[in-house]
């Protein structure tokens, strides 16, 4: 009977070693792309259009108002596919970011002027994401502000995370297709101090401007 | 298995859970642009609180970034008090949990409250930081505190001095008479929901 060569217990360990050190780096490879994504990132141009939304899920508002403003009725979830409206805008938002409690006027002025104009007030909504907010703190903002479009709590950050708002603010421009898809044709993080150039980018880049025009 | 092959097992398992807890703050604003200190995963509590509800509450006299000096004990008999301990100055959780308490001032108003922001920093640094939270022109309704030198002593005689130097993630809410009636000493890589302080502000009244 032949012995194993004494170097083979060595061996076998040193696999065992090499294979967890393979682990941890590929970990520490998810990590670092994980952490940079998280990192503070304000794009000066809007991303590349054309990507597809992910579709995500919110109770639907007890708010009377709010609920007919979204088109969603009844008790339990709607996605965000079933709002009735052509282009959805996406505020992601964070109560404790100074940014977005700078920016909030401004958002309150573009849901103004939306509203007050009649060829956009059905083609145009916007709804408010709170990542990391409880419903607490997302009433505390809507009620510090006097924000009149609906906001949701995203307590555990999944959906922005889904949206990869990893900077807040972050805004979202997307079109809702009638097969219940939507396409993100927008996306900027960073304080928004202009209302009517931020509109005058959705109306170009959504497509509603040609609309106009036909 | 081998008593080292073992150890070294666990060893690597420990600092893989490390690394990959290392992404908990998921957004920050970009109020602060990238001016945000990446300190990572930390260990959540690094202290042994000393106090707990019904003990009087350590007075203390520390520098106010605005100039002057504030004491705890000034508040006695007029007002409910709420100390904000955060760790660092330019750290991630830090720079955007007194924000939100700047837009909460109704919350403490409706409690007949101060709140008293205090961290291990010296002043500049805090006038410097504490800047980039509001509008230009603009401050933090509430006074913040530089508990620098000696370093941490405040901190420290609340049993919140973590080893390195900085304090924990805690908030100490004191009633009219300087008794603690709430502590909630935090993991240092999370922010305390508001709704918490809320309730405990809320039970000072009842």
């Amino acid at each position: 009977m032949s012995r194993p060569h004494p170097g083979h217990k060595i061996r076998k360990a040193h696999s065992g070693i090499v294979l967890f050190i393979l682990i941890l780096l590929f970990s520490f490879g998810c990590v670092s792309s994980e952490t940079k994504s998280s990192s503070i990132i304000a794009p000066t141009k809007p991303s590349p259009p054309k990507t597809t939304l992910p579709v995500f899920e919110f109770p639907v508002p007890q708010n009377a108002w709010e609920k007919n403003y979204l088109g969603v009725s009844g008790p339990g979830n709607f996605k965000v596919t079933q709002i009735n409206s052509p282009v959805l805008i996406i505020e992601v938002f964070n109560m404790y970011c100074p940014h977005c409690q700078r920016s909030a006027p401004f958002v309150n002025d573009l849901f103004q002027t939306i509203q007050g104009r009649t060829d956009l007030k059905q083609k145009i909504k916007i709804i408010g994401i709170g990542i990391g907010n409880s419903p607490y703190e997302v009433d505390l903002f809507k009620n510090k502000y006097g924000i009149p479009f609906p906001l949701f709590p995203d307590q555990d950050s999944s959906i922005s995370k889904m949206l990869r708002a990893s900077s807040t603010p972050t805004f979202i421009g997307a079109k809702i297709n009638r097969d219940g898809t939507a396409e993100q044709f927008y996306f900027k993080s960073g304080e928004l101090t202009d209302a009517a150039n931020f509109l005058s980018e959705i109306l170009n880049l959504s497509g509603l401007k040609q609309e106009d025009k036909q | 298995m081998s008593k080292g092959k073992y150890v070294l097992s666990l060893w690597l398992f420990s600092l893989l859970m490390v690394f990959l807890g290392t992404n908990n703050v998921y957004a920050q604003s970009s109020s602060f642009k990238d001016n945000i200190y990446p300190v990572g995963k930390l260990k959540p509590r690094d202290s042994v609180l000393t106090l707990k509800a019904g003990d009087k509450a350590p007075d203390f006299t520390l520098p106010a970034v605005d100039g002057g000096t504030i004491t705890l004990s000034q508040y006695r008999g007029k007002k409910n008090v709420v100390i904000s301990f955060v760790p660092a100055a330019w750290t991630p959780v830090c720079s955007d949990q007194w924000p939100g308490y700047n837009i909460a001032h109704d919350l403490f108003v409706k409690n007949d409250a101060v709140l008293l922001g205090i961290t291990v920093d010296n002043i500049p640094t805090l006038y410097s930081w504490t800047k980039q939270m509001c509008n230009p022109g603009e401050k933090l309704w509430f006074p913040v505190l530089s508990d620098f030198y000696p370093h941490g002593a405040v901190a420290s005689k609340y049993g919140v001095l973590r080893s390195n130097g900085v304090s924990e993630r805690a908030l100490f809410v004191i009633d009219k008479h300087g008794v603690i009636r709430h502590t909630d000493v935090h993991d240092i890589n999370q922010r305390p929901p508001l709704d918490e302080l809320a309730t405990a502000l809320e039970k000072l009244n009842q």
